[in-house]
């Protein structure tokens, strides 16, 4: 696979970690009342789609950003990539 | 000899190689089945179940039947097709799959047993008793049905990998491929011709004149304009074998196959080629038609025949026939008989057969004779049977598209009713498009045309502009079809020849109900041997087809996969073997720990000194026993560089690393170090180091050896995906720094002869104390007080090229302290005394809560794990770290043994803990061990059991504090 | 001065050194270099700092392009000074590292058809990302490495410093089969 690295272009898969979801940017508040609940679902639960995906992979032999990449999961077909940090604070910085 | 007039062989030099011992004469040009032909050799080898005897069936990569054993010892390789193995000076092949000799083979008294070998045997025959499989059948069925064999000696060649990048790659270098390539290489885009053949032309090579011009000469024109263009690489001897997503496709080039001896090059090397487009022009396979005795050697395909003929200037036999169902047939007739072949006869099975000048009848071939070569064909038409006397028979049933590659991903073949052949069909590789026969475009007319118009459109998806360039008029009769999928008759008709499957095994599986084309395959092994059924598959399915009364488009066919021809192990390893298989990591005092005679242990990618054995000490227990005792004793030094080491900076550092470790962090002082407990987010300790506040905005925090990578990827996850608001950058400096631990009651003594006018007193520099200072003579040099050892201890860490020296200058400036280098057997025994925990408690099962450091998972804070490791499964585990001494001094202590109370039942409901580390304590005198045991603090002097089932051990132990040394900590305060 | 003496990447006293056919490999001991890293509300440096991919020499270092918002600045002949203080004088307020003995310099220098062919041989990128003026991270050999392009007849390849000999062995090992095919 090849992954198109916002900075850096299109870059093969082998240089990538992969990690998972996406959904992992959204850290509960461990000071909320409601903390235990939250981080159950956080640290457990994912979907698995069949079909687009945005999940993260990081760029260990390369630049060391973390990326979102949106992915096919039936095909393999990606989207797009964007900095993991951009996606966090809304947008390019 | 059989050699015709004419062909691309080089007549002025002669090979010699042997086949099964026999010398045999052949010249550059030939392939190993081309040599033995035109030595009358036609019995290449047996069958896979049935040891028929078997003679060469195509001149491609798709050989089912001339499978040998190539070269000799262990450069020996088995099942390779005698089509592609390009001759050489002293090649040396053996048949293979045979007890005795080829032509002799005690083995084929299997094919008097054959009704019980049918389609599903292995299912059906070795089910009772259960216990005879592994013992008795398997074993004898492996013997048998082996094919070739290994050599089981270490593989003496090279292999390489490398990596290409290309606008385009065209996969084939026959008509269409070549005039894709020389379409695209002249717009200046870069472009890969790959072909697996050693010489560019594909079918062009095997066809009388197929071109206005002669052949040779236009591919030496086309290779001349090839050298001249920088932007093209052409890579003969190069199967694409498999293609990958985004259009990252395996290669294997045969670099020196063909030579007697590599001579200091690698054999073959794997290219990983990455194209933004890809065109497929990977030429069509011909089908047989099978009919009964059809597999005898000299029966093979009429295309072969006429590649036999007109490229290696051989034939099989003075006299062919020919079987066909269209007018390839006669195309390969009239070539051979211009090169002075007889032909016996052609056998047309289309009712209104040609006026030829040679015989021509109507019917079809319905049986052969001759046991170790082909005699005779018997012709029936309209109820009459003649036998015709021939010594080759060439079979044509019209041609399959290769479109294996087309298929890789998810594309799924579709009929063609017209074509009467599978297309590759949606959903194949992005960028991928078929061209030339493997399109259904088979005339060297069509081939050429959709060539150079599938460069064309291409390139223009990439936006270069591309000409179709002038290509020179071709022959333009396409292959017809009027499909004859099979002779019926009562004997055996073989669809796939390697792996022995008739028609009537299809049969049979189709009785039993295994009618899907996958258990179709599963049933009958069609299509599953080396050659993935080239030659078979189609043919298969057409005749499931017939069985079942569906058409052939509904019933589908099964997916390819890689390879598309088998690649070698050895090639897809890369070459790396030995000790550099993989990465290996050396520390900055490795080559002085050589020079010391030191052994070495891996650690991960890490070689570490284990051990200093001196002259005198028997084995390592004596080595690791006195080192553990100088440290406790005067000062030992070791090197601890494969610490992870994370430089943390930042006007948040601190923020950051609060939420990163479970303790708090902000509020270290500058000048001073604290232990750092990691969780992952679940809950479940992670890793352990520390964290030392260099500055108000520098920290350097370690990790342990095995995490060094991911508590980094882990930190860097933390900063750019979770708190990318916080002002912190995170660098990794393992390797910059080496850093030497020196402990003992000694230690300060020794660190002051090194130090440069830094106050080393417990005052000046206390405990957990760091500071950036210099070294011998002004070194700049980081000091940190810590202990791993439970001794009064430093770890100094210098610029890693000073390690090795710095490390002499320790050793010798404390020779009167006894300084003593110790390597991690030491380090091991030194931490389990003290009770440190380390990699074996932190095995990702473990809590905070049992490693005794509950408190230290701060509530006032957010970070990392911490909401999860409240969680009340978690809170309720009752097991905690302790020490453990066996109750007889002469016992040892197992790690792993799990932990019961005295006399209780051994099972997993009484089941109290494990043990986790043990080791030899030359302080007390005996074993000791740490453990994880249900209420352990409160349980100090109990004697429990720890059983060892594997070794049918149960040894008393008692339990005590984890801390067997200095439980108070006063020796690493002073 | 320190009376330590400093041994090279591969343990041995002097620089390893390696001609083969038309490539020589030279380790260049003396190459310092610091990493610096942009801080929030930090001044821009006083340095020209190339963008992602780039690698550009700049007055009496060179500097490339690590990560957004980082670079490597290489001190030629500075391994033995304390290039990070350096460093952090030309760039006040950024996050400055040590970085000298984080890594193995090895140097190959030939024609540039002949680097570009070794570089098939070792590194997964596309040669049009390898032209003069360029360095990416990558691997080669399963480890994590820095592939920097002076100029078209010289190639730099940095990696961890604990990793050299497997470097080494790569490098040399890819040359020494390159210079047999020629």
């Amino acid at each position: 696979m090849l992954i198109p690295h916002p900075l850096l272009g299109l870059r093969d898969a082998s240089e990538f970690t992969y990690l998972g979801d996406a959904a992992l940017l959204d850290r509960p508040d461990g000071m909320a009342p409601d903390a235990a609940a939250r981080f159950h679902d956080y640290v457990h639960l994912r979907d698995n789609p069949a079909g687009l995906h945005r999940e993260l992979w990081f760029h260990e032999q390369g630049d060391r950003s973390w990326l979102v990449v949106t992915r096919n999961t039936l095909t393999h077909e990606i989207l797009g990539a964007e900095l993991a940090r951009d996606v966090k604070t809304g947008g390019a910085a | 000899m059989s050699r015709l007039t004419g062909g691309l062989i080089d007549r002025s030099a002669a090979l010699s190689f042997t086949f099964d011992g026999r010398t045999y004469q052949g010249h550059p040009g030939d392939t190993l089945a081309s040599a033995l032909l035109a030595n009358d050799v036609r019995l290449m080898g047996r069958s896979f179940k049935y040891h028929r005897p078997r003679g060469v069936f195509s001149a491609g990569s798709e050989e089912p039947n001339a499978l040998v054993q190539l070269r000799r010892g262990a450069r020996q390789e088995p099942n390779t097709r005698a089509t592609v193995a390009e001759l050489f000076d002293g090649l040396h092949a053996t048949s293979q799959n045979r007890v005795g000799t080829l032509a002799f083979d005690l083995m084929a008294v299997n094919d008097l047993v054959a009704p019980v070998l049918a389609a599903g045997f292995y299912y059906k025959t070795f089910m009772w008793p259960r216990a005879f499989w592994e013992k008795l059948y398997e074993p004898v069925i492996r013997r048998a049905a082996g094919l070739g064999r290994l050599s089981q000696l270490p593989d003496p060649d090279a292999y390489d990998t490398g990596f290409l990048h290309a606008d385009l790659l065209v996969i084939g270098g026959g008509a269409a491929g070549l005039a894709a390539a020389l379409t695209a290489a002249r717009s200046g885009a870069r472009v890969i011709l790959a072909d697996e053949d050693f010489r560019l032309g594909g079918r062009l090579l095997a066809e009388r004149d197929p071109l206005e011009m002669p052949v040779p000469d236009w591919i030496a024109a086309l290779e001349a304009e090839f050298a001249s263009l920088p932007n093209l690489r052409v890579m003969r001897r190069t199967t694409i074998w498999g293609t990958f997503d985004h259009g990252v496709h395996g290669a294997v080039e045969r670099v020196s196959d063909h030579l007697a001896d590599p001579g200091g090059r690698v054999r073959q090397t794997l290219w990983r080629i990455t194209a933004k487009r890809t065109i497929l022009a990977s030429g069509a396979t011909e089908r047989h038609i099978p009919f009964a005795d059809n597999d005898r050697p000299g029966i093979m395909l009429s295309g072969a025949l006429r590649a036999y003929a007109n490229r290696w200037a051989v034939t099989p036999a003075a006299h062919v026939a020919i079987f066909t169902n269209s007018e390839e047939g006669h195309r390969t007739a009239r070539d051979l008989a211009a090169k002075g072949v007889g032909i016996a006869a052609v056998i047309d099975a289309r009712p209104d057969v040609p006026k030829t000048e040679y015989r021509t009848l109507h019917g079809h071939v319905t049986g052969s004779r001759g046991r170790l070569g082909l005699r005779s064909v018997q012709v029936t038409a309209a109820g009459r049977h003649e036998w015709v006397d021939c010594g080759a028979l060439g079979v044509a049933g019209g041609w399959n598209p290769n479109i294996q590659i087309a298929s890789h991903h998810r594309g799924r073949p579709v009929w063609d009713e017209a074509a009467q052949t599978f297309l590759a069909g949606p959903g194949g590789p992005v960028g991928l498009t078929v061209a030339g026969a493997a399109a259904g475009q088979g005339s060297t007319a069509q081939a050429l045309a959709s060539g150079a118009r599938a460069a064309v459109a291409a390139l223009a998806d990439l936006g270069i502009a591309a000409q179709l360039p002038a290509l020179p008029v071709a022959e333009d009769q396409a292959p017809d079809a009027t499909p004859l999928w099979h002779v019926p008759g009562k004997g055996r008709a073989w669809v796939d020849f390697q792996n022995d499957v008739t028609v009537k095994d299809i049969a049979l599986a189709h009785q039993e109900n295994m009618r899907p084309v996958e258990h179709l395959k599963r049933w009958t092994t069609l299509g599953m041997a080396t050659d993935q059924g080239k030659t078979a598959n189609v043919t298969a399915i057409a005749v499931m087809s017939e069985l079942t009364g569906q058409p052939i488009a509904a019933t589908g066919t099964t997916v390819f996969r890689p390879p598309y021809t088998p690649v070698a192990l050895s090639v897809l390893g890369g070459g790396d073997t030995g000790p550099q298989f993989r990465p290996r990591r050396l520390t900055p005092t490795h080559s002085w720990a050589e020079a010391q005679g030191a052994a070495f242990t891996e650690v991960g990618p890490w070689m570490r000194a284990q051990y200093f054995p001196r002259p005198g000490e028997a084995t390592w227990r004596d080595s690791v026993d006195r080192e553990v005792l100088a440290v406790r004793a005067g000062v030992g030094v070791c090197d601890v560089t494969t610490l992870g080491k994370i430089d943390v900076q930042g006007a948040d550092a601190g923020a950051f690393l609060d939420r990163v470790y479970a303790n708090a962090m902000a509020s270290l002082k500058v000048g001073m170090v604290r232990y750092g407990l990691m969780l992952r987010e679940d809950g479940f300790v992670w890793d352990d180091g520390t964290c030392a506040r260099l500055a108000e905005t520098q920290y350097v925090v370690t990790t342990t050896t095995a995490n060094a990578g991911t508590i980094y990827r882990h930190m860097e996850f933390c900063r750019q995906c979770l708190w990318p608001d916080l002002d912190v950058q995170l660098i990794s400096t393992t390797d910059a720094w080496a850093q030497l631990a020196v402990a003992g009651p000694r230690a300060r003594d020794l660190m002051s002869r090194i130090v440069d006018g830094v106050d080393l007193s417990n005052a000046g520099f206390p405990f957990m104390a760091c500071a950036s200072l210099t070294v011998c003579g002004g070194l700049r040099a980081r000091l940190f007080r810590i202990s791993f050892s439970g001794e009064l201890a430093y770890e100094i860490a210098v610029p890693a090229r000073h390690g090795a020296a710095l490390m002499a200058r320790l050793v010798e400036a404390g020779a009167d302290l006894g300084a003593t280098p110790y390597g991690t057997e030491a380090l091991g025994v030194l931490r389990i005394e003290k009770g440190h925990a380390a990699g074996n408690e932190l095995n990702g099962q473990t809590t905070a809560q049992m490693l005794g450091l509950g408190r230290m998972v701060n509530p006032k804070k957010d970070s990392i794990g911490a909401v999860m490791s409240r969680r009340a499964g978690m809170v309720a585990d009752r097991r905690v770290l302790v020490g453990l001494v066996p109750v007889d001094p002469a016992h040892s202590v197992v790690a792993g043994s799990h932990l019961f109370a005295e006399g209780a039942v051994q099972d997993t409901d009484h089941d109290q803990g494990w043990i986790t580390s043990a080791c030899h304590s030359p302080h007390l005198g005996s074993a000791i061990g740490l453990g994880f045991l249900e209420d352990g603090a409160a349980r100090m002097g109990e004697v429990i059991i720890a059983a060892n089932p594997l070794q049918g051990q149960q040894t008393a132990l008692r339990v005590t504090s984890p801390h067997f040394i200095d439980p108070d900590g006063g020796r690493l305060r002073d | 001065m320190t009376d330590l003496t400093p041994t090279c990447a591969f343990g041995e006293p002097t620089p390893r050194t390696h001609r083969i056919g038309a490539l020589t490999l030279t380790e260049d001991a003396g190459l310092g270099l610091a990493s610096l890293a942009l801080r929030r509300d930090a001044p821009a440096p006083d340095l020209t700092l190339p963008g992602p991919g780039e690698w550009a020499a700049t007055g009496d270092v060179a500097v490339f392009w690590t990560g957004p918002g980082q670079w490597m600045v290489e001190y030629p002949g500075g391994a033995d000074r304390d290039v990070a203080a350096d460093l952090a004088l030309r760039a006040p307020g950024c996050a400055v590292t040590e970085q000298t003995d984080g890594f193995v310099c090895i140097r190959i220098t030939g024609a540039p058809p002949a680097l570009e062919a070794l570089l098939e041989r070792l590194v997964n990128l596309d040669p049009r990302r390898c032209g003069p003026g360029t360095a990416t991270r990558t691997g080669v050999h399963h480890l994590s490495v820095f592939v920097v392009r002076p100029a078209g007849d010289q190639l730099a390849i940095l990696g961890p410093r604990s990793a050299a000999q497997t470097i080494w062995h790569g490098l040399d090992l890819a040359a020494t089969r390159q210079a047999r095919v020629a």
